[in-house]
């Protein structure tokens, strides 16, 4: 099931630009190993549905996944054969603002050439360049 | 103790600039403190401190300005992407000298609930302890060949070496082993999620008042 917000404060949104590089969510936090963003972008709902549906898969029920991104930005649009005006469309689905940097996924309880190749099918569900990482101990 | 050996000199120009421009020469800004003396900002060859932390290096004997001194690794600050230092904090210290210290967690041996078809979670990483300068352990290491199905280890459980005080909670889990997640749970905890529209917060409030 995709995710999506339990509660909004406003319906729709405006696009927005995304500027800058991760400063935060950046860090293998609660796995062992990381999926890490390399470029800016949006991420579907479905899109994150995908990659944590390959991870799985892959690992068999075993270690554990984590996603680190949520889909909090709706996006809008027309329905197909619709005169421009009328106002602004209806929300169709919503994305997660992804900055270079961003941690995506983590995985924990696997090995790492395990974990590597669950990342790696992963990755190819992502519409940008990712890398895997390795949790950084002590200083 | 053998310490690693780090030449350091101190920085005037402060600033994002100047630092950046430190950088492009392959140099690393940082700051040594403690002691009740007068912080002092120096810059440092970022390969020689890299060297070092792959080392697993707490404690670093800097030579600054041709004054040689003891000094902890308080702090590493990393680019967006968690590769280069960018940025480091160095603290004054004697060797006979406590402190707070992270050091991280090295699982040894199988758990008996791995042969079980369990899954050994690891939730705490990193530990904070209390030591000696002189005497950091590089890691942990926690046996964990005695864990079955649905116990855990916890802070308080850890048996450390001689002069090593652990800071963190006694209760905090730091390992634990549980059954993988089995398809039943994973398809009940998707049947929970709705796919119906988000409530929109405050809206029935604005509704109401615009029907009065």
């Amino acid at each position: 099931m995709a995710l999506m917000p339990k509660r909004i404060k406003f319906r729709k949104s405006q696009r927005g630009r995304i500027r800058g590089v991760a400063g935060r969510g950046n860090t293998v936090a609660f796995g062992e190993f990381g999926l890490q963003s390399l470029d800016a972008g949006w991420l579907t709902a479905r899109q994150i549905e995908a990659g944590r549906v390959a991870a799985t898969h892959f690992l068999h029920r075993e270690g554990r996944v984590y996603i680190r991104v949520f889909p909090h930005k709706p996006v809008s649009s027309k329905p197909l054969e619709t005169r421009m005006g009328k106002g602004k469309g209806e929300p169709e689905y919503y994305v997660a603002c992804i900055k270079p940097g961003t941690m995506l996924y983590e995985i924990g309880g696997v090995e790492e050439d395990v974990a590597k190749r669950a990342l790696s099918r992963v990755s190819h569900k992502m519409p940008f360049k990712c890398r895997f990482v390795v949790r950084r101990h002590g200083v | 103790m053998e310490l690693a050996q780090l030449t350091a000199e101190s920085r005037k120009a402060a600033g994002s600039r100047a630092a950046a421009r430190l950088r492009k020469e392959g140099k690393l800004p940082g700051i040594v403190y403690g002691h009740k003396e007068e912080p002092q900002a120096v810059a440092l060859s970022l390969h020689a401190l890299e060297l070092a932390l792959q080392h697993g290096a707490h404690l670093l004997e800097l030579n600054l300005d041709g004054v040689t001194q003891q000094v902890l690794i308080k702090e590493v600050q990393y680019d967006h992407l968690g590769t280069t230092p960018v940025h480091v904090d160095l603290a004054r210290v004697s060797l006979d000298e406590r402190v707070n210290v992270k050091v991280s967690v090295e699982l040894r041996g199988t758990a008996k609930g791995i042969k079980e078809g369990g899954i050994l979670d690891l939730t705490l990483a990193d530990i904070e302890v209390q030591c000696a300068v002189a005497s950091i352990p590089e890691t942990l290491r926690v046996d964990v060949s005695e864990l079955g199905i649905g116990q855990s280890l916890h802070v308080r459980d850890l048996k450390l070496p001689d002069g090593v005080e652990a800071m963190d909670a006694p209760e905090l889990v730091v390992c634990t082993v549980r059954m993988p997640i089995t398809a039943e749970a994973v398809e009940a905890a998707e049947e929970g999620e709705g796919t119906a529209a988000p409530e929109v917060i405050g809206r029935k409030e604005k509704e109401e008042a615009a029907e009065e």
